[in-house]
């Protein structure tokens, strides 16, 4: 079974986009939810990350991460009202706890706690959506010129984690199957049998990686350096790729790519400059108070917006083009004149 | 002297010359004393029983012997002019494409493209090089329409494909295989191997392909190489193999040759084809107006044993006690929905009908992705149904592909404890193993151990009701394991249980189920007897099924009666 988080290609305007990016433009919607504390602008980022989610084919990560954000931002809420009591509206005294101290309840707390929760939930949908969207491989591709040896081996565990969790999955089915004769499994047992198993696939990893030439000093000949060829000569890889060269396939570019610079970075530079200008007034104790100005709105209002970058436009053709394309062969009137 | 006799000679693809090699800890040699040459453009084929040194010999050749593995190595190899003791497995990638029989366990990156891409960005070579290097191997292999996808969405037909494009995409003079049909279905493991032909033929590719299923891929080679405990025991053409394979090692003919051997025709035939051909010449059955094959194939009227309805079986028979029910297990409309991708369900099985009667073998068949699994995951409970019913009497005892996930303790008295266990044990014949570490037995004794964790607590008495279940059992299996396998099941059905075997493999199928299922895309599309099902088609028909065309025919031993009493009316 695989994860709901896991990378699946389509053919959608974020997953087509270059990592970078994807990578602006998500990250500058996760940007925000730490930067603000408004709850209107944290609920605008949710919301722009559910939008953007959905447009990418993510449903099952953006449900998933959905669920497990509202539960930890549900024990967010419960752990912020028992261990703080500053604020004025008391719903409940529950006099003297061991370790906690005297537990009164407030209404700030609650509210307070929920904001906590609600920025939890946003930033896990914010990587649940990048991680269902954004091809791992392309990325660490694009990391492998700064460090080699650490994105080869970030790429190992992308792949790895899955295999192991599939590996798990096998040990439960198999201990669900035992006869009752045999002698039961516990988690220590599938824990030690999953680690062994671990290992083995390491193993069989390396010797892939021996095969496909991972001792060779590949990251200096691909920085350009120099290169010795059978015959000894020196070559310089650097100057064979120029403007209009095909890329290689990781590398590539998308029609997307400045749709999604564009919208990244306004929503960032909007972000900054709603900041300094006073849209993130929120404020949780001694009264809980919630800024709601037209900047706060106006803020709100843009980032919602930019959850619509995915949206890949359907191509509309006029009756004229869809007769142009029907009638190639027709005369120069009827081009002229469809409706005839 | 003429200009081509100045001509240097060609660098042989490969070279070997008495190579020895041990294991670390290893008390006997995996290799001993092995020389032999691969000319560029061979394809060779790689034969011989588990154990016989066949693996060991590909991983010398890339170079993971010893540089990998460590042990000790004697004598001389060369690939492409290489000196592969000298050199590690990552000078020889250049040179030599390597794919092992799981393709899961070579696979480390998360996209097609980026895996196949992988050994081209470790040698440095260029992005726009790499670009058209993938594009090109991708074409070559017919699997762009992959390129974008993970790795773990493909099936194992489409992840062997990349592992070979993986291997192929530096170009390498020599492609190393070893048994990449064993998890493949017969049309996947066909296309393969004439796909590995056609890169030998127009790209000059050496081919060495080790394989248990050499009816396979024989006639598809220049050459067999036949190794037997660590040494060459055979090298020759394959017609000459299999006259050698007759007198030395029956278990490494091919069912058509075993059908001429039965019926002392000679040549012995290479290929389906080569067979037609010889009986077509040959007098006895060539009848003048009448087809005596088919008036001598008296299908219908044959008292087999395994066309009859099942029967009760032997052990309840013997005690005068009537199984308790009909049916073993019964699946009645059943439909089981799994998630392919993100949010993508599908209906993997789709309104299934099947029963299983005890002491009934039944062999469940079809291509990759066509149900298999999932029903037999579903009648064991693993996988819950959108509709229908399961009705299991006596319990089910599922062996899924992988035995080792059964396999938890270091001690195979500790995962059967108390009598429940050792009846288990003494069902399996692996009573006297019980002090044993799991990891010390051989392939086929961690199976019947796996099985003996799954049929614990299970019996009554001597009798098993209920189902057992296999998937996939013979992957990697040699001919001498899986008639050790069919003996089991046979003796398994003889104490009522009823048997539900899914597997690929339609020889073993013909050797120990009396009916077949086959599925296909979700439901089943034939349901009937072994001889019938397996006799009626191509890709799911036996070889000797293929080379006679009969109804009813699909074992040697019952296409040489059919040819004696042709022989006897022609």
């Amino acid at each position: 079974m695989r994860s709901p988080f896991a990378y699946v290609s389509r053919p959608r305007p974020l997953q087509s986009a270059s990592p970078g990016a994807a990578v602006v433009y998500l990250g500058s919607l996760i940007a925000v939810a730490f930067l603000y504390s408004n709850p209107i602008v944290l609920l605008a980022v949710g919301l722009a990350l559910v939008i953007a989610g959905r447009l990418a084919g993510a449903h099952s990560a953006v449900r998933a991460a959905l669920w497990m954000g509202f539960t930890l931002a549900l024990l967010i809420v419960v752990v912020n009202a028992l261990v703080v009591s500053r604020g004025e509206t008391v719903l409940a005294r529950l006099g003297e706890w061991p370790l906690f101290g005297q537990v009164d309840v407030t209404l700030e707390a609650i509210l307070a706690g929920l904001v906590l929760g609600l920025r939890a939930a946003v930033v896990m949908v914010g990587f649940a959506v990048y991680s269902a969207c954004v091809d791992p491989d392309r990325v660490l591709r694009a990391l492998r010129p700064i460090a080699h040896r650490s994105a080869l081996t970030a790429t190992l565990v992308s792949r790895l984690v899955p295999v192991a969790a599939a590996d798990a999955a096998r040990l439960r089915d198999a201990a669900r199957l035992r006869g009752p004769g045999a002698a039961p499994v516990g988690r220590a047992s599938l824990a030690r049998r999953l680690l062994a198993g671990s290992l083995d696939r390491a193993v069989d990893v390396a010797a892939t990686l021996e095969l496909r030439g991972y001792s060779l000093d590949s990251r200096r000949r691909a920085a350009g350096a120099t290169f010795s060829g059978s015959e000894g000569t020196k070559k310089r890889f650097t100057r064979w790729v120029r403007r209009g060269t095909p890329q290689a396939i990781g590398g590539r570019r998308s029609r997307f790519d400045r749709r999604f610079y564009a919208v990244g970075l306004v929503v960032l530079a909007s972000a900054i400059a709603g900041k300094a200008l006073g849209a993130d007034s929120f404020s949780e104790y001694p009264t809980t108070e919630i800024g709601s100005g037209a900047l706060t709105l106006a803020v709100a209002a843009l980032i919602v917006l930019s959850g619509l970058a995915p949206l890949r436009r359907k191509s509309h053709r006029r009756p004229s083009e869809l007769r142009w394309v029907r009638n190639t062969h027709a005369t120069e009137f009827d081009r002229r004149a469809p409706g005839v | 002297m003429s200009e081509l006799a100045t001509e240097p000679r060609a660098v042989p693809a490969l070279a070997l010359a008495g190579v020895t090699y041990s294991y670390p800890t290893a008390a006997t040699p995996a290799l001993r004393d092995v020389s032999l040459d691969l000319s560029p453009g061979e394809f060779a084929l790689l034969a011989g029983r588990s154990a016989s040194g066949k693996s060991t010999l590909l991983r010398a050749v890339c170079g993971l012997v010893p540089h990998f593995h460590g042990g000790e190595i004697e004598g001389r190899i060369e690939v492409a002019g290489i000196d592969a003791i000298a050199a590690g497995p990552g000078e020889l990638a250049a040179v030599v494409g390597y794919v092992a029989q799981d393709p899961e366990t070579q696979v480390v990156s998360t996209t097609v493209s980026a895996e196949i891409e992988l050994p081209l960005e470790m040698r440095g070579d260029p992005p726009a090089s790499r670009a058209r290097a993938v594009e090109e191997v991708a074409l070559a292999l017919a699997i762009p329409h992959l390129l974008d996808r993970a790795v773990d969405t493909l099936s194992g037909g489409e992840l062997q494909r990349v592992a070979l494009a993986a291997a192929l995409v530096t170009r390498p003079r020599l492609v190393l295989l070893d048994e990449p049909t064993s998890q493949l279905d017969p049309v996947a493991g066909d296309e393969l191997i004439w796909l590995l032909r056609r890169l030998n033929e127009e790209w000059g590719v050496t081919i060495l392909l080790a394989e248990h299923r050499l009816e396979r891929c024989l006639a598809a080679a220049d050459r067999v190489i036949a190794m037997d405990s660590g040494a060459v025991a055979f090298d020759g053409d394959p017609a000459s193999f299999l006259t050698w394979a007759q007198d030395v090692d029956t278990a490494l003919e091919t069912p058509a040759a075993r059908l001429f051997s039965l019926t002392g025709i000679e040549p012995l035939p290479v290929g389906v084809r080569d067979a037609r051909r010889t009986l077509a010449s040959t007098a006895a059955v060539d009848g003048g107006g009448t087809d005596p094959l088919r008036t001598s194939c008296t299908f219908s009227s044959s008292t087999s044993r395994r066309q009859q309805p099942a029967s009760p079986p032997k052990k309840l028979r013997e005690e005068g006690v009537r199984p308790p029910s009909t049916t073993a297990v019964g699946a009645k409309n059943l439909w089981v929905e799994l998630t392919r991708g993100d949010d993508e369900r599908r209906d993997v099985l789709r309104g299934i009908d099947v029963t299983v009667k005890p002491g009934e073998r039944v062999a469940l068949m079809g291509r990759n992705g066509a149900g298999k699994s999932t029903l037999l995951r579903t009648l064991a409970g693993l996988q819950e149904s959108v509709r229908g019913k399961v009705e299991v009497l006596g319990g089910i005892a599922l062996l899924m592909q992988n035995p080792s996930d059964y396999l938890v303790r270091e001690r195979v008295g500790d995962e059967l404890p108390g009598e429940a266990g050792l009846a288990a044990l003494r069902l399996v014949g692996l009573e006297h193993a019980s002090d044993a570490d799991p990891r010390d037995l051989s392939g086929g004794e961690r199976q019947r151990l796996a099985l003996a964790i799954a049929l614990a607590g299970r019996m009554d008495g001597d009798a098993l009701p209920g189902l057992v279940a296999l998937d996939e059992p013979t992957r990697g299996m040699d001919r001498a394991r899986k008639d050790d396998l069919v003996g089991l099941i046979s003796d398994l059905a003889e104490r009522g249980a009823g048997l539900l075997v899914a597997t690929h493999d339609v020889e073993f199928a013909a050797a120990f189920a009396e009916r077949v299922v086959l599925l296909g895309d979700g439901v089943v599309i034939a349901d009937g007897p072994a001889r019938e099902v397996l006799s009626g088609g191509w890709y799911f028909a036996t070889e000797v099924a293929r080379v006679l065309d009969l109804p009813g025919v699909i074992t040697p031993e019952q296409g040489a009666e059919v040819l004696h009493k042709a022989t006897e009316r022609g």
